[in-house]
């Protein structure tokens, strides 16, 4: 009830599942097995995670191009109270990360302690999760390797 | 005075229950690629994009359509959705004509999807809301006793539904495209089929597929400039009404009827029947396809079913329906409604291969969505209006 007015409960919960076509299902298996690929556009861009279609021509990508585990921090934000389902359970930052010979960021987590131990430039390094079923919590955050240059 | 539009290139994907080896964007990609190149034109030469598909909690991906902008190359370009349950891919269509014929694109690429697969339409569109009584039974259960009203009052054998499905999967062995490939059914059979929702048999009941849509509509400027066959728009109409009202007519719904004589009176049609070369209509469940003969102005009220016993609707017949085997033998729900616009223009273009009918002029698409409530149709020539 709200006030005198009642107000009934809906609650919806459904499964889905995602077939992602075979040039996905290569990304998400390379990083079951702790190994980061991604895809290169026509106009030399790389791409993590990669693109399926090009985004300057739309053309489906089929070139890969194999990634170390590096990247570098292209901005950030300090979450200072994780909530339930979030990467980590203490303090940590939400960053866009560019990967070692990548053209664009991608969103995941960093485990930095402290915001004062992330700056933009900052050098950071894949941390595995230990069950990786295929997806991009198959990385189960990035550690700081070095400071902001 | 709206300007002239036409279909120059039709694609669709090869339907089947789960298309695991594409993404949705693959899927998507493979029908607009097919028609671009049946179009003879690239991704480039098109001005604007209108996609639909039915409600976003089939797959559970909200605005799909944002997502997709990389797989339909839509960069720099508008893009539109359309929203109208099981008709969209036919209302989609009407709303990509609609942009050729006010003048404002001359090339108009349009596309209806669904990734079935990827969920289940029977429960997704059966959220318990508070206060209804939830029946929990899909689609099946909702029409069934509506086809018992239909069979109850024009007395119709009730071997009517099976022979619908028969000639539809019949039909769908001659379409490359279609989910279903079952070429050795016969009445006998289909009538031993398990009864899911009685009076709706298991061969009287659509698959569920994975699959979609394509077309690329063109200006009569650009289109006179294009060679190769053309699919002439010469009217589209849209009804809708609510699911439940008092006093509503569900087994042959006013909006259907409503549609139907809007098209015939905006083509200058007098007797569909006679005039109409061949009809892709929607019939996910057997029994509706008297039902929208009926309801469409084809055949009289409660004659329809005598048309199906009499081999009317065959393809030998003198008004075929759904020569492409229909949704009783493909289901991507979102695309349902484009496949048959979509097929009715190659009929007209001379483009259906071994389901084609012989000299076929003027065709109709037809879709219906929701509880019978969205209506859209449009038909097609292979000449100017």
């Amino acid at each position: 009830m709200v006030g005198d007015v009642f107000v009934a409960p809906l609650v919806v919960a459904y499964p889905y599942k995602r077939t992602v076509g075979t040039l996905l299902s290569r990304f998400f298996t390379s990083l079951s097995e702790c190994r980061l690929e991604g895809t290169r556009g026509s106009d030399g861009r790389v791409f993590f995670p990669p693109a399926e279609f090009d985004p300057v021509t739309g053309a489906p990508l089929t070139e890969w191009v194999s990634l170390s585990d590096t990247g570098t921090v292209s901005t950030w934000a300090w979450q200072e109270t994780p909530v339930e389902g979030q990467p980590l359970g203490h303090p940590f930052a939400w960053a866009l990360i560019t990967i070692d010979g990548t053209d664009v960021p991608m969103l995941h987590a960093v485990d930095a302690g402290s915001p004062d131990n992330i700056a933009i430039g900052t050098k950071v390094k894949v941390r595995w999760a230990q069950d990786r079923p295929g997806g991009v919590t198959d990385i189960a955050c990035f550690d700081v390797v070095g400071g902001a240059s | 005075m709206a300007d002239l539009c036409a279909v120059v290139g039709v694609g669709q994907t090869k339907h089947a229950a789960c298309r695991a080896d594409v993404s949705i964007a693959g899927l998507v990609r493979e029908a607009v690629d097919r028609a671009l190149t049946d179009a003879n034109i690239t991704i480039a030469d098109v001005d604007a994009i209108v996609i639909g598909k039915a409600p976003d909690s089939l797959e559970g991906v909200a605005m799909p359509e944002l997502w997709l902008a990389d797989a339909l190359a839509a960069h720099g370009k508008p893009v539109f959705r359309v929203h109208t349950a099981g008709s969209v891919g036919g209302s989609t269509a009407i709303v990509a004509a609609q942009h050729v014929m006010a003048g404002i694109h001359g090339t108009v690429l349009t596309i209806g999807f669904e990734k079935q697969s990827d969920g289940n339409a029977m429960w997704a569109l059966s959220v318990p809301i508070p206060f209804g009584m939830p029946v929990h039974a899909g689609a099946g259960g909702y029409f069934s006793p509506i086809v018992r009203g239909y069979i109850g009052r024009s007395g119709a054998p009730k071997h009517i539904g099976a022979m619908v499905a028969v000639k539809d999967r019949t039909n769908a062995c001659k379409n490359p495209y279609a989910h279903l490939h079952e070429p050795d059914w016969t009445l006998e059979k289909a009538l031993e089929t398990p009864m899911l929702w009685d009076p709706i048999r298991f061969i009287e009941t659509c698959p569920s597929s994975d699959g979609a849509m394509a077309l690329v509509l063109m200006s009569e400027e650009r289109a006179d400039k294009h060679a190769g066959p053309k699919a002439w728009v010469h009217a589209t109409s849209m009804r809708s009404e609510p699911t439940a009202f008092a006093g509503r007519e569900q087994v042959s719904p006013v909006a259907g009827e409503m549609c139907a004589a809007d098209l015939w009176r905006k083509a200058g049609i007098k007797n569909p029947a006679e005039e109409i070369d061949v009809v892709e209509m929607y019939v996910p469940f057997a029994w509706f396809e008297p039902m929208w003969l009926e309801n469409l102005g084809f055949a009289p009220r409660n004659e329809g079913w005598r048309w199906v016993e009499d081999g009317v609707t065959e393809m030998g017949g003198s008004l075929p329906v759904n020569p492409s085997g229909g949704v009783l033998s493909s289901n991507p729900i979102g695309a349902s409604g484009m496949l048959r616009f979509g097929e009715a223009a190659m009929q007209v273009m001379g483009k259906a291969g071994e389901h084609q009918i012989d000299g076929a002029k003027k065709a109709v698409g037809h879709a219906y969505g929701g509880g019978s409530q969205f209506f859209a149709m449009w038909l097609v020539s292979s000449t100017k209006p």
